[in-house]
């Protein structure tokens, strides 16, 4: 028990002082999670503002009284296209599409000649490409009256021209797409927990294999089991450390938050904080207990940096699942480490409540994963400590 | 005191075609006693290192024993290795800690208390002359700081048996003459039995009361040098180590100038 305190504090007190490490480690996951909050917050509030809007961009609209009369009276607001518009849509510095309108618009549509009007827009400037929508409906909306108009100076019925009648609804609200974005949450969590406890993880075993301090360490009158268990203890601690900063700096992050949609949608308090913590601390066990084992065979960092990738890897594209699955929620979830607890994640920022045997589960696999690591280590060190 | 008894080790290296074993020791034995320096002499390759590893708990002979004071290494591997203080031929430090906390975390996790290992911390450091190092971190050490450091780490427990591993690799004069002379005072102060190993023969003329000469794996010779010398009829010990080692007689030298980087 004392050996297990004695190993606990020396490697708290080296991870700590490797500040540079530290530093990158909190840099990147503490600072990124209500960083991508604000980016997502200011995507969302732009969206909303361009849905809001109701603003056409035309060139040459003195050249069509007729038109400008049907926009306004569709609650549209008529804008003039700036200078050199085509560069700007090209390089997305113009978000609108424009439309452009020819001088002798007014005297061929009162010929019947059919005017030629230009919408531009760029297939690699998806805000204008959004706005096109509504513009080309807008446009197909005074065809229509128009035709309406002459067909009824001739006396024939407008139905005539309908045989079906279209209403076209838009269902997604922005709302819906904030929604979306906040899944991502989750899945910084859990990289942040990887990465913090990953440089510690690696210098604590096939770090001090290459500094050649580990075979010193072995000729001490230590059980293999305490020094392992000291060292798992302290990687465990400096995880679980990034978890709860990481899972608190969300806590700022949202008042941060423009868009009162997201804002409304990412409902992220105290309770909902806790509840991250309580299911990223076993997790954060785990994984320390994986990276040793993966790193423990390794000759050097270096080498135990390539095989942690595999970890990376694994935890990076588990929560995919949940993304791509055709099946919705299946047990089985719960029962893989990283995934329940993403899936888990993703409940508590609907606002469900999480039934105790759900969280059991997890919790198991992660006590069982850290007992396999665990022992993999001591194993590890027991017979092949010089290779 | 420590015994050696007809330890034998081989490990196997490769897999599949290119598997192969290698007799890394067949037939070390020898009885070092307290108050006494016993050398550890032979080739690159001799098996000195795995011997000192066998005698240090961390592998396990395929035959034979090795008994620290009389207890059973293989046995009481704990029990052994709280009387033995070892300086290994990997003596990694923590970069990040100070050569003081590097001690201290050995004294505690030999069951020191931290009054008790910070005070032998002290104790060691007037020995050894690094007082001065203390509150360093060991990570721009000198090759010098680090192996005193390594030592001091390694006697923190005040054990009655010393093993050391090549100490003076990579030392220059002066750090070299001043850890005989800590040697010698451990011998002669403390009665503390102490086995190194090394290839270097003035090392072993200066300093070692007993030499076993280990060649491929085995025992050839021990006693003291100038019985060693006796028995081979050389007035130079270099040449009755060639002897013992190789087998051969060696070849005189020819005359004229040595060739650059021989060992004079």
């Amino acid at each position: 028990m004392n050996a297990i305190w004695t190993v606990f504090r020396k490697e708290l007190l080296d991870a700590l002082r490797d500040r540079r490490t530290l530093l990158i480690v909190l840099l990147s996951s503490v600072a990124v999670g209500p960083l991508v909050l604000v980016l997502i917050s200011t995507l969302i509030a732009g969206i909303e503002k361009r849905a809001e809007a109701r603003e056409v961009v035309v060139q040459g609209m003195q050249y069509a009284p007729t038109l400008r009369n049907y926009f306004q009276r569709q609650n549209f607001s008529v804008a003039a296209a700036p200078a050199e518009h085509e560069q700007k849509l090209r390089d997305s510095k113009l978000g609108d599409p424009v439309l452009v309108v020819p001088p002798d618009f007014e005297d061929l549509l009162a010929r019947g000649e059919a005017p030629v009007v230009v919408l531009l827009s760029s297939a690699n400037n998806q805000r204008s490409q959004a706005g096109s929508g509504p513009l080309r409906r807008l446009i197909r909306g005074f065809n229509q009256e128009q035709a309406v108009l002459r067909l009824a100076a001739r006396g024939v019925a407008p139905a005539a021209l309908e045989a079906v009648q279209l209403d076209e609804r838009d269902l997604a609200d922005p709302g819906s797409r904030a929604a979306q974005l906040s899944t991502m949450v989750p899945f910084f969590v859990l990289m942040a927990v990887l990465y913090g406890a990953m440089g510690a993880a690696l210098d604590t075993t096939a770090g001090e294999r290459e500094r050649g301090s580990l075979e010193p360490l072995l000729m001490n009158p230590a059980s293999r089991w305490s020094l392992v268990l000291g060292k798992w203890a302290a990687v465990a601690s400096v995880g679980m450390l990034i978890a709860v900063l990481s899972c608190l700096s969300f806590l700022p992050g949202q008042w941060l938050l423009r868009s009162e949609t997201l804002a409304a949608m990412f409902r992220f308090g105290m309770a909902e904080a806790l509840a991250f913590i309580g299911l990223l601390l076993p997790l954060a066990g785990a994984l320390a207990a994986l990276l040793m084992a993966l790193a423990i065979r390794c000759k050097s960092f270096k080498e135990a940096q390539a095989s942690a990738t595999l970890l990376v890897f694994g935890v990076s594209m588990l929560p995919l699942v949940t993304l791509f699955n055709q099946e919705g929620r299946a047990a089985w979830h719960l029962w893989v480490p990283a995934l329940a607890q993403s899936t888990l994640m993703g409940r508590v920022l609907k606002g469900e409540a999480l039934p105790w045997l759900d969280l059991l589960v997890p919790m198991a696999m992660c006590v069982l994963l850290v007992l396999l690591g665990v022992g993999f280590v001591v194993r590890t060190l027991r017979s092949a400590a010089l290779k | 005191m420590i015994e050696v008894h007809q330890l034998c080790k081989s490990f196997t290296q490769g897999s599949g075609r290119q598997r192969r074993t290698v007799q890394a020791v067949a037939g070390v034995g020898f009885v070092a006693a307290n108050a006494c320096i016993t050398g550890l002499l032979g080739p690159n390759g001799a098996g000195k290192t795995t011997t000192l590893r066998i005698a240090a708990a961390l592998i396990v002979p395929d035959s034979g024993w090795v008994r620290v004071d009389g207890i059973d290494v293989a046995r009481q591997p704990m029990a052994a290795l709280s009387r033995m203080g070892v300086l290994s031929d990997a003596r990694g430090l923590y970069p990040r800690l100070t050569a003081r906390e590097n001690i201290v975390y050995f004294g505690r996790l030999h069951g020191m208390d931290e009054a008790r290992a910070q005070a032998r911390v002290e104790e060691l450091a007037e020995v050894l002359e690094m007082k001065a190092l203390l509150d360093r971190r060991t990570d721009g050490f000198s090759q010098g700081e680090r192996m005193k450091t390594a030592l001091a780490r390694a006697l923190v427990h005040d054990p009655a048996n010393i093993v050391l591993d090549e100490p003076t690799n990579g030392l220059d004069v002066l750090a070299t003459r001043a850890l005989r002379e800590a040697l010698r005072r451990l011998r002669d102060e403390q009665g503390k039995c102490i086995v190194f190993s090394t290839h270097i023969m003035q090392e072993v003329e200066r300093l070692c009361d007993q030499v076993v000469v280990v060649a491929q794996g085995r025992t050839v010779a021990s006693g003291t040098v100038a019985a060693l010398r006796r028995q081979t009829g050389q007035a130079d010990f270099e040449d009755s180590f060639v002897q013992l080692a190789f087998g051969a007689s060696p070849q005189p030298q020819q005359a004229g100038p040595l060739a650059p980087g021989a060992r004079q």
